[in-house]
């Protein structure tokens, strides 16, 4: 026996040993002490890397919120599985990232994961009620608030991406600020022409980007609502000549040789770095894609399509607070957010870092990163919290953005946001799941070739439609459609 | 315990057999971290099946468990239904089934003759080289060799393409030509496993007893009458375990083979699409953790069926060959 206690007291003492270790590793202990009144929040944020300086920068921020509010945070960056997981596994937190497209905000809010602020929003925090306006709509679930939503870019607006060096320099061509898609032909067979063996449109597997923000969506890419419809009624992609027109359109530039014949198997590091056309999604003033430092050309871009406008482009960044948190907490979470969303120099420590090391201001009021900020702490905005409240941030010293450029996109939105009429419309995809799931799949298998130009539409969207209908489409389609009626005539102008 | 207490019986053996009793519990102590990872790993989760037939509905706040087996109502098969709502579920399955059987045949025949004519090679040096550059394939992964596939059969930079177009040929557009991924899905698997199982008949042809092969050189067996009726018979058991523990997982299919080697292209999918690409397909944009357990519970369920089955047939044939 006694052979065996002391091979019990080793394992014993190696598995103390290892649990000490791990402890170590995790780093638990982090915790500082920022006086007895101070409530801590965990906050889960949406992120697929941490960020080196994280610890040290919310440290910076928890002495400024600490002595503001009496509320600090313990921030943490999880992609979008480790949120599914937290949800799912009842993990506590007290507050958490949720979106259209991670943590999904609609499927959440019906199980009843969420906290409901109507009731405490407007006496706690009205400063944060009032800026958010017209915007909780986005956050809205029977009648509830279930999420704070951060002011961002609230529509989608989709453009085109040229290298004004080429086009405009050399060709002599004009890149106007806005353009149809069919427009961008010109371009594109000029550079062919002048390079055969290259293609001029830098895509990867993924497609070009905004081809899911061209309607409204109600399930996934596949099933939307078109914006152009004066009543809302629910189609299928193909059905929606706004969307299907460009796939056409796309497909014939792939025969004519304007986009690389493996683009539907190719990574995005494998889009030639010389490509003068590429897509993208943004709102209009928007320099992240013109940084010549970035892209080796100047760049100019001219929109296509939008600012499409729909409660789900509105959600596509929340934070929402946990059921089960007590009013006290949620509270605090609250006036956290308001803080987040009025004090410019509290939002640029969590947006940008600390002022000296990771980010300077400019003459101008906007600011510019260090080479440490960018290496050590490139987030961006909409992890941690308003977007329209952080200074907002140059290119480089000579090119400079403009501080203000958040009022005018809010008021582009008024003056020609194209604004969905569905009033909100969710639907409740736990209803027809299993015909969902099926559908999803059946739509994957094609999607890449079709937005990528790779498959001609008129070929394949009939094969599809008519696995899609022999997986009951036809009746999901029914139901959305009843339900949005019913929604529509319960919810009056 | 005071020795003399010990049973008169016992002390018969000696000391010789309470030292060995020490050794064989020394032993027995040197399985506990497999026991210890294989309960924490492999049976603890098991009881993440209820999830297959549960609607799970957590309430924020509570724990795992309270909630799954608490909060979640009981429905049955319904999770199942959305595996054969897809009218391309009988394609799939029958892809799942198809490509398991080809690994296992070539995942059986290939490595047994390379381990045969290894075996013959007396050379040590080479024997050692040809055994690692078989082995290492095993250690890289699907999507490293998805990238290295990707160089050879890209359209206009690909080795292949090159060496067409060398010859005066049409290039091809291999990722959107369903009829040649078959035969590559089918060669990269055995390239990139058969190393491996190899190592094992190898270890099997070296525990032969020698004196077999030379006296029946002396009787005058030619090379292929000694594998024939010595080699072969000796492989038998260890083909067997092989083949049973291949045959548990035939609904199974390795994800990075069909998903991450063909770059999910989806004029492949015809080919391409098993059982697990056909899941993550369906439930990569609403996870859902019931539908992904009732497929799991499914491959499993099946994989012990068939495993229990095959073992009763091999027992029944040859009872020293069958795992239990």
């Amino acid at each position: 026996m006694r052979t065996v206690n002391r091979f019990g007291k080793k394992i014993l003492s190696l598995l103390t040993a290892a649990v000490m270790t791990a402890g170590l590793l995790t780093g638990c202990g982090a915790e500082q002490d920022y006086g007895k009144d101070v409530i801590t929040l965990r906050w889960v944020t949406f992120g697929t890397a941490v960020p080196d300086d994280l610890q040290k920068i919310v440290k910076k921020a928890n002495e400024y919120s600490a002595e503001k509010i009496g509320v600090v945070v313990n921030l943490e960056f999880q992609p979008s599985e480790m949120l599914n997981l937290i949800m799912a596994s009842g993990e506590y937190y007290d507050m958490i990232f949720t979106s259209t497209w991670a943590n999904v905000f609609n499927n959440q809010v019906a199980k009843g994961m969420f906290y409901d602020i109507s009731g405490i929003v407007r006496d706690e925090t009205p400063e944060l009620y009032d800026k958010i306006g017209e915007y909780w709509e986005a956050a809205e679930y029977e009648g509830g608030l279930y999420a704070v939503p951060t002011l961002k870019d609230m529509g989608s607006e989709m453009m085109f991406r040229l290298n004004s060096d080429y086009f405009e320099k050399e060709k002599g061509m004009t890149i106007p600020e806005s353009m149809s898609f069919e427009d961008l032909e010109p371009y594109l067979e000029a550079y062919k022409k002048d390079f055969p063996h290259k293609y001029p449109i830098g895509m990867d597997k993924s497609g070009f980007p905004g081809y899911s923000n061209l309607q409204e969506p109600v399930i996934g890419n596949i099933l939307g609502i078109p914006y152009e419809l004066d009543t809302p009624k629910v189609v299928p992609f193909w059905e929606n000549e706004n969307v299907i027109g460009k796939f056409r359109l796309l497909h014939k530039w792939y025969e004519l040789g304007y986009i690389s014949p493996d683009v539907a198997a190719m990574e995005f590091s494998a889009i030639d770095h010389d490509s003068p056309v590429r897509f993208g999604v943004a709102w209009r003033g928007y320099l992240g894609y013109s940084n010549p430092a970035d892209w080796g050309f100047n760049v100019k871009t001219s929109i296509y399509a939008g600012p499409y406008i729909s409660k789900a482009t509105e959600q596509g960044a929340m934070t929402a607070i946990c059921a089960g948190c007590t009013e006290e907490k949620a509270r605090a979470a609250l006036r956290y957010l308001q803080l987040l969303g009025s004090d410019t120099k509290f939002r640029d420590i969590l947006a940008y870092g600390i002022e000296g090391e990771h980010f300077n201001y400019l003459p101008n009021g906007t600011i510019l990163r260090t080479q440490r900020g960018s290496d050590c702490y490139s987030t961006s905005l909409y992890q941690t919290g308003s977007v329209v409240t952080a200074s907002v941030e140059s290119v480089s010293e000579d090119f400079l953005n403009d501080p203000d450029q958040w009022d005018k996109v809010f008021e582009g939105y008024k003056e020609y946001g194209i604004r969905s009429k569905s009033k909100g419309f969710v639907y409740d995809q736990s209803r027809k799941e299993d015909i969902i799931a099926t559908i999803n799949a059946i739509y994957l298998n094609y999607s890449t070739d079709l937005v990528t130009g790779t498959s001609d539409p008129d070929v394949v969207i009939p094969k599809m439609k008519a696995e899609m209908e022999a997986a009951g489409l036809d009746e999901l389609l029914e139901d959305i459609q009843s339900e949005l009626d019913k929604y529509l005539a319960e919810n009056p102008d | 315990m005071d020795k003399n207490d010990q049973p008169v019986k016992k002390r018969k053996y000696g000391s010789l057999s309470s030292s060995a009793k020490k050794e064989r519990r020394q032993l027995d102590l040197m399985t506990l971290p497999t026991v210890i990872w294989y309960g924490l790993f492999c049976y603890l989760p098991l009881f993440g099946m209820v999830f297959a037939f549960k609607e799970f509905t957590p309430v924020p706040g509570k724990s795992l468990f309270t909630n799954l087996f608490v909060n979640s109502p009981w429905v049955g098969l319904k999770n199942f239904s959305y595996l054969f709502r897809n009218p391309l579920s009988r394609s799939v399955i029958l892809n799942t089934l198809t490509y398991n059987i080809i690994f296992l045949a070539a995942g059986i025949a290939i490595p047994v003759a390379l381990a045969i004519f290894l075996s013959e090679v007396h050379q040590k040096k080479f024997q050692g080289l040809v055994q690692m550059t078989l082995v290492l394939p095993y250690f890289i992964s699907w999507v490293i060799v998805g990238y290295c596939v990707y160089g050879f059969l890209s359209t206009d930079t690909g080795l292949f393409n090159s060496v067409l177009k060398y010859f005066g040929a049409d290039p091809v557009q291999w990722y959107q030509s369903p009829q040649y991924w078959r035969t590559i899905i089918i060669l990269l698997n055995i390239w990139k496993t058969s190393g491996y199982t190899l190592i094992i008949y190898l270890c099997s042809i070296t525990t032969i007893d020698r004196t077999l092969y030379e006296s029946a050189a002396l009787d005058g067996a030619s090379f292929m009458q000694r594998v024939r009726y010595i080699t072969i018979p000796h492989l038998r058991p260890t083909v067997a375990t092989l083949f049973i523990l291949g045959i548990g997982s035939l609904l199974s299919s390795d994800f990075g083979l069909f998903y991450q080697v063909p770059m999910d292209s989806g004029a492949l999918q015809d080919v391409t699409q098993t059982l697990d690409v056909y899941v993550y397909k369906s439930l990569m944009i609403n996870a859902n953790f019931s539908y992904s357990s009732a497929a799991a519970f499914l491959q499993s369920a099946v994989g012990c069926v068939l495993l229990i089955i095959s073992n009763l047939i091999i027992r029944r044939v040859d009872k020293n060959s069958a795992l239990v």
